[in-house]
């Protein structure tokens, strides 16, 4: 098995679109924060010449402030009446927090700050999904169109292996780039943008505590992997069973675009927690939800079903299937 | 020479229907080491269905497959680990070099060394190109690096689905020598469909004809048949006499006749033709080609020539 898996690992290389794919995520990750630090230095300038700011530093109009807006927020939310009891006991926490700001004094990092850019870090899985789905959607696809499939397939070798050597390749070119993502991200930060003296708090069994940034960094990583997979999952599966490269690209991103806004428009009926592009798990962790009673294990073990009936569709479509190409 | 040994592969009760038309219909084949069968048939008549059935990529409806007694339905990686296959333009991976290619191939058989990779690289002569990308290569060398491929793991039984098509006639012969050889030298057993029917003449021990999903003859190349030979002499209508009366029974073809007689009486029949005040053209033993015998047996379904699919 670990054989198959050098095979296809050395056939995903031997690509010039891997690499390219590989050149665009670092590119466009680095980019990304190069972008945001031009906006922070605009934003600078503006508050700069507003006179509210001193030295040219991208300091935002006092914390307190801001912190009592969030608390008015809070407050009005919880005085839903229809809120559920998941979602106030968040608020709850939320609430605690702001009050434990203001009471002890303790600022929260800049939206500028380093320590919110390695935060905020798991905002790359965008990139690397883009082009895992890509992958995902063509390394059973392009066997097919190429023709290779006949020589892949007479060989002393079960379907499932196959399948399973080149699933298994795909997630891992999925986990590389989001690591690379990450990385690229992570060394950004340090280079554009200036750390702070603020301080990350969370609510931890009653009491407010306080924490790195990296840990909220790392968890909504492994969090977005997680959606990454279940994509990627599906633009196999639509790559092995329509033998189309395109339409699985195609499909893949078309949900991942619309899939928000369709599970927005249904977020009224039952039906809409049960789809799987309704679930963005680092949103979820964030506090955002876009569907009521939707809890983060509810969404992972949703996204985990989708996931398994989209590879047991693959294989039983792969080990099946009379090859005629 | 062959039946005397225990066959390496065998067909056994093999069907195939797709949506619910039978392709091919209770197909029974032995076929023995060191023999190249070939495998006739007109478009559709289910050759490439019956080679991908051998070959693992389709599932036959009810029957099976053996290669070296193991099941290739039931116990497919100990039948598939005889079998080399080739089909027509053998599709490699273009943007890896041969190389890289036959290491992939290697690594799905087991204990394949590199040195065993270089050496069949060498016997297909493509050592000085092995490590430049397919997508360079000509269809004569793809040809050879799909042989190299098929060849990698010595295989019993080797299958091969259209194997000459787009080469040049050097490239046809020179392929035709090596398998050849293979057959006689490693006892390989060689399956070869092929539309070129002179070429499965040159190749063949045997041919196995299939027509409309059945299995229609299996014959050796040995057995010549009985001589013929053709005449042609004017007026047409008096020369058809002559040979009816003496018994034979003309078939036209071209200007002439053919009949059924060996060499020993054609000087007595030319005395007669002669005699009867006939112009006489031509006397010239005739071979019934593969083609002829194809076509009788077919009924004359469409053979194709062309080359593209």
């Amino acid at each position: 098995m670990l054989k198959l898996l050098q095979n296809e690992w050395m056939k995903l290389w031997n690509k010039k679109a891997t690499w390219v794919m590989a050149i665009l995520l670092v590119v466009g990750v680095a980019g990304m924060l190069g972008l945001t630090k031009w906006i922070s230095t605009m934003e600078g300038n503006r508050a700069e010449s507003g006179g509210v700011s001193v030295e040219g530093q991208a300091e935002a109009p006092d914390w307190r402030k801001q912190a009592e807006a969030e608390r008015e927020g809070i407050s009005a939310q919880l005085a839903d009446p229809e809120l559920s009891s998941s979602r106030e006991a968040e608020l709850k926490e939320d609430l605690q927090i702001v009050d434990y700001r203001l009471a002890e004094d303790v600022e929260p990092h800049g939206n500028y700050s380093r320590q919110q850019m390695i935060k905020d870090s798991s905002g790359i899985a965008t990139f690397a999904m883009l082009f895992a789905i890509i992958v995902a959607a063509g390394i059973v696809a392009t066997e097919f169109s190429d023709g290779t499939i006949k020589m892949l397939l007479a060989r002393p070798v079960r379907r499932w292996k196959i399948l399973t050597s080149k699933f298994t390749a795909t997630a891992l070119f999925g986990a590389l780039l989001t690591l690379a993502g990450f990385v690229v991200s992570i060394v950004m930060s340090y280079i554009l943008f200036s750390p702070d003296g603020g301080t990350e708090l969370v609510v931890r069994g009653g009491e407010v505590a306080e924490i790195s940034v990296w840990t909220p960094a790392i968890s909504h990583l492994l969090l977005a992997f997680v959606n990454i997979i279940v994509y990627t999952t599906f633009a196999f599966m639509i790559g092995s069973v329509f033998r189309s490269g395109a339409l699985a690209i195609g499909l893949s991103l078309f949900i991942f675009f619309t899939g928000s806004t369709v599970s927005g428009l249904l977020s009224r009926y039952e039906i809409a927690k049960y789809l799987f592009f309704s679930h963005d798990l680092v949103a979820l962790a964030q506090g955002m939800t876009l569907i009521k009673d939707v809890t983060l294990p509810f969404a992972a073990a949703v996204l985990g079903a989708y996931a398994i009936v989209f590879l047991l569709v693959s294989y039983l479509v792969f080990s099946k299937r009379d090859v005629t190409a | 020479m062959a039946n005397q040994t225990e066959p390496i592969v065998e067909l056994k009760h093999l069907s195939k229907t797709i949506r619910g038309k039978k392709i091919i219909d209770d197909l029974n084949l032995q076929l023995y080491p060191g023999q190249v069968t070939g495998f006739l048939g007109p478009n559709g008549a289910g050759k490439t269905t019956t080679i991908r059935m051998m070959a693992g990529l389709m599932k036959p409806t009810s029957g099976e497959v053996f290669v070296a007694g193991k099941s290739v339905q039931n116990e497919f990686e100990a039948a598939m680990s005889n079998v080399g296959v080739i089909v027509e333009n053998p599709e490699m991976y273009k943007y890896m070099t041969g190389y890289k290619n036959l290491v992939h191939f290697a690594r799905m058989h087991k204990g394949l060394t590199k040195d065993r990779i270089m050496e069949v690289v060498r016997q297909v002569g493509l050592e000085n190109r092995i490590h430049e990308k397919v997508g360079t290569y000509s269809l004569g060398m793809r040809q050879r690096l799909g042989l190299a491929q098929a060849l990698l793991h010595d295989p019993k039984f080797l299958i091969l689905d259209e194997p000459t098509n787009g080469l040049d006639p050097a490239g046809i012969r020179e392929f035709r020598t090596y398998l050849r050889s293979l057959a006689e030298k490693a006892g390989v057993s060689i399956f070869v469909s092929s539309h070129l029917l002179s070429e499965i003449e040159l190749m063949c021990d045997r041919i196995a004809v299939i027509q409309n999903g059945k299995l229609i003859d299996i014959r050796e190349m040995k057995d010549e048949g009985r001589p013929h030979h053709y005449i042609e002499a004017l007026p047409a209508k008096q020369l058809r006499a002559i040979l009816e009366s003496k018994g034979y029974e003309p078939a036209e073809s071209e200007a002439g006749f053919i009949i059924e007689e060996g060499v020993e009486r054609i000087p007595e029949l030319v005395k007669s033709v002669v005699a009867g005040g006939l112009d006489l053209y031509a006397v010239r033993p005739h071979r019934k080609t593969l083609e002829d015998e194809f076509i009788e047996l077919t009924g004359g379904g469409q053979i194709a020539e062309t080359v593209a699919k």
